[in-house]
């Protein structure tokens, strides 16, 4: 059987024995209901403010404004359905980007249908938002921004800092989507005027089914669940003890180690971006050089795009797990990717990416593997594109920040 | 470019590729192009206090209280009333508004009927006793009244204004909530901690101590509700 490397942390990334360690509890001895005012709840409600100040901290928040909810989707749905909601306007606009995740763009499309008026923000080469559009976009009706932290396809960090400013300038409300940020770069709500921000624990090395929305006192907003009242009223259902202490684990790991793990995941990166550009001539990286995720490749490969899902298979048989865009799009191999589209691929170039995202537990030995299979992997397919050469001359074509 | 691990955004953050700001420091003279790496630079400002930008923490002021204490240093914040006792932040009235914001009670709530409070209306009074046993009777502009509670929200002003428009006197009253912004704090704010605090306005400028209820943070500072009002 061939040597199995993870190289799909975007997708998810794999429990953190710590974390595992620290949820066991949750699982059997402590069973109790944090509702419950016994003893059993007690226990329980302990790991509940405990998990709920450890987020707080990885963000710079106040523990009573960390909502724990299902997912990162759940927590985006809450913060754009819930505020769009509970202003209860008459007329309401919202100002997204092209390239969000789905759980933001499916909900805007949701609330479109509900009369909500929707502007998609346009976005670079690199996929990057020009805070200029955002402040051209803002009307007197804008009632919320919602713009990602991080894209999970290309790993371009968005201004953050400059977009939400602008947001609170006009008063306007600022949701970011986090889960591909959240433990990998500093977030500060405060600093970064950040009123709502959704993060998932299982891609910080935490367990899945749990999630979290950041939501700033004093913002207006009201649940998706209705019932006993958890969560301050905003996410009822008797909550996932084990997963929540989970999710507060993970974050405090990610907290303490994110400035160490950040540059061991940088120098990482390069030897990929640098060893895969020098063996395999038709590889170009997609986004911006060093505005990205720690951890996070994005490589395109001149005339072969059509080829990219052979590609994935051929690394898979080499016991290789990396990614074609988005794990989230797996059910739509077929299609080009609506954010590569976004940032000005052709629909060729769009379908043919493949996404290389390292995790804490990825090594050296990993990455030399991985640049020992692709040259292998791509050898053995044929360029299916008729205007495309494998070996074009740098700065041909559109090929973004080609290297 | 001689730039220094000072110059670089502080937030060690690794993102780089270097583990803190002053590795990448070191690393610029040789190679400039190294501040590439840095997406901070120049963009985001150094982190924030954990209550968030909108209100800046200071350091513990010295103590010095009585005679032969150290004076402060010009511009030196002083966390002290004017007796000496410590307090956490100054309460500052909303900017829109003639002065600091009190909700009251007359301790006959008839008296909101009787004198026919209406809005814009001035008074005076003093808040006797409970709530919170202030010396100096106070003056002020009605902003709202809910005849039915006899609950008064006044904006408490000079004496000047009750002098030139007249007003109605309530007697004794007790103040019931103060509402403020803090602009300036040395201890983060949470919702249902009680603090000493000093009111800016406080001709005494003795400390108060309630209750915080209501947390909003602005871009003119974190909007408060204090009630269950003591002086000192």
């Amino acid at each position: 059987m061939a040597e199995r490397v993870y190289l799909d942390n975007a997708a998810t990334a794999p429990l953190d024995p710590r974390v595992a360690l620290a949820m066991r509890p949750y699982l059997d001895p402590v069973f109790g209901n944090p509702s419950s005012l016994h003893w059993a709840g007690r226990e329980a409600r302990a790991g509940l403010v405990a998990a709920r100040s450890q987020v707080a901290r990885l963000l710079r928040a106040q523990p009573e404004e960390i909502v724990f909810t299902g997912s990162g989707t759940e927590a985006d749905n809450l913060a754009l359905v819930g505020v769009i909601e509970a202003l209860g306007q008459h007329e309401n606009h919202l100002i997204t980007s092209s390239i969000e995740h789905p759980a933001v763009l499916e909900t805007c499309r949701y609330l479109e249908r509900r009369g909500v008026e929707v502007t998609y923000l346009p976005v670079s080469g690199e996929g990057l938002i020009d805070p200029a559009d955002l402040a051209r976009a803002l009307r007197p009706t804008t009632r919320l921004v919602s713009i990602m932290a991080a894209n999970n396809v290309v790993g371009t960090l968005q201004p953050i800092h400059e977009l939400g400013r602008i947001a609170r300038e006009r008063g306007v409300l600022f949701h970011t989507d986090a889960v591909q940020a959240a433990g990998k770069i500093p977030l500060d709500v405060g600093a970064q005027g950040i009123d709502l921000l959704s993060l998932s624990a299982h891609k910080l090395h935490g367990p899945k089914g749990v999630g979290a929305l950041f939501v700033r006192q004093g913002v207006p907003i009201g649940p998706l669940i209705h019932g006993g009242g958890q969560e301050r009223g905003l996410r009822s259902s008797t909550e996932n003890m084990a997963g929540i202490v989970g999710l507060g684990c993970a974050a405090e790991i990610a907290r303490e180690e994110m400035s160490s793990e950040a540059a061991r995941l940088v120098n990482l990166r390069d030897q990929i971006i640098e060893g895969v550009t020098a063996e395999t001539p038709c590889t170009y990286l997609i986004g911006h050089r060093y505005r990205r995720l720690p951890g996070h490749i994005c490589l395109g490969f001149s005339g072969l795009e059509g080829e990219a899902i052979k590609l994935l298979l051929a690394l898979d048989e080499a016991g290789i797990a990396v990614s074609s865009g988005s794990a989230c799009s797996a059910h739509h191999v077929g299609q080009s990717s609506y954010i590569l589209e976004a940032m000005g691929l052709d629909a060729i170039r769009a379908r043919g990416s493949l996404r290389v995202t390292l995790g804490r537990f990825n090594t050296e030995t990993d990455v030399a593997s991985f640049l020992r299979a692709l040259p292998e992997a791509v050898r053995t397919l044929r360029p299916t594109s008729s205007y495309a050469s494998p070996s074009p001359q740098r700065g041909a074509g559109n090929e973004p920040d080609r290297r | 470019m001689n730039l220094t691990a000072a110059d670089l955004p502080g937030l060690d953050c690794g993102v780089c590729g270097f583990r803190t700001c002053a590795a990448l420091a070191e690393r610029l003279p040789s190679d400039p192009d190294l501040l590439k790496r840095c997406i901070y630079y120049g963009a985001e400002r150094k982190t924030s206090g954990p209550t968030g930008p909108l209100v800046q923490l200071a350091e513990p002021a010295p103590k010095h209280t009585g005679a032969g204490t150290p004076q402060p240093a010009p511009g030196e914040t002083v966390w002290q009333d004017s007796l000496g006792r410590d307090f956490d932040f100054f309460l500052e009235h909303f900017p829109s508004e003639p002065g600091p914001r009190e909700i009251i009670l007359p301790h006959n709530p008839l008296l909101t009927r009787e004198l026919e409070i209406k809005v814009g209306d001035t008074l005076i009074g003093r808040p006797l006793g409970m709530s919170c046993g202030c010396p100096i009777t106070h003056c002020g502009v009605v902003m709202q009244v809910d005849s039915r509670t006899g609950i008064i929200v006044w904006c408490v002003t000079g004496p000047m204004r009750p002098r030139q428009e007249g007003f109605k006197d309530l007697g004794y009253y007790s103040a019931e909530a103060y509402e403020g912004l803090i602009t300036k704090a040395r201890a983060e704010i949470k919702i249902g901690l009680r603090y000493f605090f000093q009111p800016t306005r406080c001709m005494l400028q003795w400390r108060h101590s309630g209750l915080v209820n209501y947390v909003n943070r602005t871009p003119q500072g974190t909007q408060v509700r204090l009630e269950g009002l003591w002086i000192g």
